[in-house]
């Protein structure tokens, strides 16, 4: 694999779990209700 | 709300400008594009230091107040360390597999204290997870959340006390072993992400805000009725 893949992989996966958690909270948050 | 929201906004907004920094800063001459990952991997430790000194801050505020919102910042600043350390260690691993020709050594401080710091705080939001009474969970994980913390130093200064595969650190008293091209996008990374862990603190202690008032239980018929004394008895 080239470095740019793997490092273009490597962004997108941190970037994408930084996401995830950030679409969790907001999720349970209504849920939560207010 | 609102206000969660716009940290929010400014928190993506910091993000692309570090992406941006991140992806046209020049690369370094022998590790060409791996270099890049510094500025996910150290803003992701950084933060994970930090997150883990304000849970200590918080446990050993409830320990001494007993104020809910301590245990709040506490515990809301535990779980968002865990998720930055385990950023850390992921390209950690993909860095050093590229440019130490192996993902992982056991043998290895830095990286053997930092895996041992983040199970310590997993056990930390497990116990949270095992006890329903807010006091007796408040209590425990804040002597927990209290001793934690003693791993921050011992793993920032594993590097200076040990013989290790990882390098020192970057940034010394005496300055930078950086290029400032470099640097400068580290350091626009590291505020990016600093922005970012207050959105999600204020996100996360809203929640635990919230959740903790749906727990609260609601006035009763029979609050309002008292039972009578003897002695009132006796006196009629």
């Amino acid at each position: 694999m080239s470095e740019t893949v793997v490092v273009a992989g490597t962004f997108a996966i941190s970037y994408a779990l930084i996401l995830a958690y950030s679409v969790y909270l907001h999720r349970r948050r209504q849920k939560a209700g207010s | 709300m609102t206000r969660i929201r716009v940290l929010f906004g400014v928190a993506a907004a910091a993000m692309a400008v570090g992406l941006w920094f991140a992806l046209t800063a020049p690369p370094d001459t022998l590790q060409g594009e791996y270099s890049r990952l510094i500025n996910i991997h150290v803003p992701s430790l950084w933060l994970a230091f930090l997150a883990f000194g304000l849970t200590a801050l918080g446990s050993i505020m409830w320990l001494w107040k007993q104020k809910q919102h301590w245990d709040r910042l506490a515990s809301a600043s535990a779980e968002i360390g865990v998720l930055f350390t385990a950023i850390g260690l992921f390209t950690g691993m993909v860095w050093g597999n590229a440019v130490w020709g192996r993902a992982w050594d056991w043998g290895d401080p830095r990286l053997t204290t930092t895996a041992v710091m983040f199970f310590v705080y997993l056990g930390y939001l497990a116990l949270r997870n095992a006890v329903d009474d807010p006091l007796v969970k408040a209590r425990r994980s804040s002597v927990l959340g209290a001793i934690a913390v003693v791993q921050v130093p011992l793993v920032y200064f594993s590097v200076n006390l040990f013989r290790t595969l990882h390098q020192t650190q970057s940034i010394r008293p005496d300055g930078s072993t950086m290029p400032s091209e470099m640097l400068v996008a580290m350091l626009i990374n590291v505020a990016a992400f600093t922005i970012l862990y207050v959105a999600l603190m204020a996100a996360r202690m809203d929640i635990a805000r919230v959740e903790e008032m749906s727990r609260e239980p609601g006035t009763l018929a029979g609050d309002a009725i008292k039972a009578p004394k003897l002695n009132e008895v006796k006196d009629v």
